[in-house]
């Protein structure tokens, strides 16, 4: 009994972690652009993916590590600047083209490397007890990394220039023009961050459990359930709306059966929108 | 500005009235397989237009359109077979096999209860929900179908049997569908171009401005997603009793973006605009890009999905208007440069 009540807690924990990673990410570029992005899945599972070809080729797991979530950054932003700049006025394209390529990056991975699940390389390995539960290190580092990251991500927003810029042009457009900030460039830089807190959340998630190219659209999935939760477009609604979420879909988990965990979050997005649409922490659109 | 619209509606006709002939000669001239491809193609059409209404018409981004596809192909299906239902709820497999219209018209009438229910909770809030909520409600059926599958017949699908199809005959199974797409054009341009339809449009161009002059936005946005959901049904039921089998290919997410992509290249809102999307986007993915596939080098991680999703980004991003407003675009300024020239 005990030995289960420990698990959830801490399984629920990293979960948690992981999805607040990817939920922030989706959430801040939405906040900030207005922009539904549908490929924020993609970055989830691209980074899994080009880490474990670098680390097969044989570089070092953590630059790999490194390298991946820098690269999907810049090919966010390579999307944003080619692409999506130039149709952001018109919403209902945005999400279009966004999921048009979710789905061709997914066809391609499907191609590539087959549709089974794959594991990330070992960034640590060993395993920890509590009590007679073992808890392996890798889903602590999955919870550390997760915490360090959105500790760093709340310190960056709330204490540097360009932080406070970017939280400036999520409050109000012009009124951030108006003050002479270039708002073109905090989407670019909001972008990258939006696609590197994906890529370390997806990395974190494959180096605990197996993840397929399927895996991007279930991440989506996730992450929808936690922004409405924890209201659209706010970075602290995501992350405690995460949490919840983890420990929900852990639950689902332990005592359903992992096929339950798709209609928990379906369910979950039901009742906050039939009870409270704003979710926790919502701005009025 | 009167007469220039008076003759686009005289081009219209004589474009229908070709189009017309032309399906009508089609089974005397081309071979079996191809009118039965021509057959599902016009059923496709009517996914494509009935998605049109909530998207194009009323501005409401359905990710979700398969569903009510799904659902109204399920429906028509189980009524079918009832015996299905043995073993897990009994008291529907003793149900009598329905008549194939009734199967139909259920099939349209359970999605657009489905889609009243979902737009109740979704299409009172403003903003992104909607997108959000049918983006997901794909991925949610599937899991169904496959956690149910001694009913739903999982990835596998089943099949309903020949002797339930439209009729035994290709080429009059080919007039049925061709039958009821024009059915479905002619009920669903009476409703987009009625008071109704105005509605429709009023709530997609300003919300506000729609609800300042006594429109109810609410009850019209769900109202034009049940029309929407019905005629997706009622798609998805005649598939059903035109190839007679169901399987994942007809809720799953390529067929959305099949549907996605023939709407955007036609043109949003245009009903002439998908329904000419459709044709091309469908002809295209059946015939051209299976036969030009094969030219594609192996080490490529190309298939014929790649190919279509590449296009829809292209168009979404290069003409947001439709393939066919830019072309419309086009001829109009050319003809206002050589106007202005000879004055």
């Amino acid at each position: 009994m005990i030995d289960i009540a420990v698990r959830i807690i801490v399984y629920g924990a990293v979960v948690g972690g992981i999805w607040a990673l990817v939920a922030s990410g989706f959430s801040l570029i939405f906040g900030v652009a207005r922009i539904l992005n549908f490929a924020h899945g993609i970055f989830f599972i691209l980074a899994a993916y080009i880490g474990i070809v670098l680390s097969k080729s044989g570089v070092n797991p953590y630059l790999a590590t490194i390298i991946s979530v820098l690269l999907v950054g810049g090919f966010a932003v390579a999307i944003y600047s080619g692409l999506l700049a130039r149709i952001k006025e018109h919403e209902v394209m945005v999400i279009i083209v966004t999921l048009a390529i979710a789905l061709l990056v997914e066809q391609m991975l499907i191609i590539i490397f087959g549709e089974h699940g794959i594991s990330y390389p070992a960034l640590i390995s060993g395993v920890l007890k509590i009590g007679k539960t073992p808890i392996t290190y890798k889903r602590i580092l999955a919870f550390v990394v997760a915490i360090v990251v959105l500790a760093l991500l709340q310190l960056f927003i709330h204490k540097t220039r360009t932080g406070k810029m970017i939280m400036a042009s999520s409050q109000n457009y012009e009124g951030a023009l108006l003050v002479g900030i270039n708002v073109d460039r905090i989407f670019v830089i909001t972008m990258f961050l939006s696609a590197v807190l994906a890529g370390i959340g997806g990395i974190l998630y494959t180096q605990v459990f197996a993840a397929s190219p399927g895996a991007a659209m279930k991440s989506l999935i996730f992450a929808f359930a936690i922004v409405i939760l924890g209201g659209l477009g706010s970075i602290k609604g995501s992350i405690i709306a995460a949490f919840i979420i983890g420990y929900i879909i852990t639950l689902a988990n332990q005592f359903l059966g992992a096929q339950w965990a798709e209609f928990a979050a379906l369910l979950i997005i039901i009742a906050i929108l039939v009870f409270k649409p704003t979710g926790l922490f919502g701005v009025e659109e | 500005m009167k007469a220039g619209a008076g003759k686009m509606d005289l081009k219209k006709i004589v474009l229908g009235v070709i189009f017309l002939a032309a399906s009508l000669i089609a089974p005397a001239v081309l071979p079996e397989a191809y009118v039965y491809l021509l057959g599902m193609m016009f059923l496709f059409l009517i996914l494509v237009m009935s998605w049109d209404v909530i998207v194009g018409y009323t501005g409401q981004v359905n990710l979700g359109h398969t569903v009510f596809v799904g659902l109204g192909a399920y429906t028509a299906a189980l009524m079918q077979v009832p015996s299905r239902f043995e073993g897990s709820i009994d008291f529907l497999a003793g149900m009598p096999q329905a008549p194939i219209p009734i199967s139909i018209l259920a099939g349209g009438i359970v999605a657009g209860l489905f889609g009243f229910a979902i737009g109740v909770i979704t299409l009172r809030l403003r903003g992104y929900y909607f997108a959000l909520v049918t983006a997901i409600l794909p991925l949610v059926f599937m899991k169904s179908v496959f956690v149910f599958s001694e009913i739903f017949g999982g990835e596998e699908g089943f099949s309903i049997g020949l002797e339930r199809s439209l009729a035994g005959d290709v080429t009059l199974r080919y007039y049925y569908a061709l039958m009821l797409f024009l059915l479905s054009f002619a009920i669903i341009y009476a409703i987009v171009n009625s008071r109704i339809g105005l509605r429709f449009r009023a709530v997609r161009d300003d919300e506000d401005l729609a609800e300042s002059i006594g429109v109810n936005v609410v009850r019209y946005k769900i109202l034009s997603f049940v029309v929407s959901s019905f005629f997706g049904g009622i798609g998805g039921a005649a598939i059903i009793h035109y190839r007679i089998t169901i399987g994942p290919d007809l809720y799953d997410i390529p067929l959305m973006l099949l549907i996605i992509l023939s709407a955007v290249i036609g043109g949003l809102g245009t009903l002439y605009g998908p329904v000419f999307g459709g044709i091309v986007i469908y002809l295209m993915k059946s015939w051209w890009l299976r036969e030009m596939l094969p030219s594609i080098p192996e080490w490529l991680p190309i298939n014929d999905d790649v190919i279509l999703y590449a296009i829809l980004v292209a168009v979404g991003v290069l003409a947001p208007e439709g393939i066919w407003g830019k072309v419309k675009e086009f001829i109009r300024e050319r003809s206002e440069i050589k106007s202005s020239q000879s004055t």
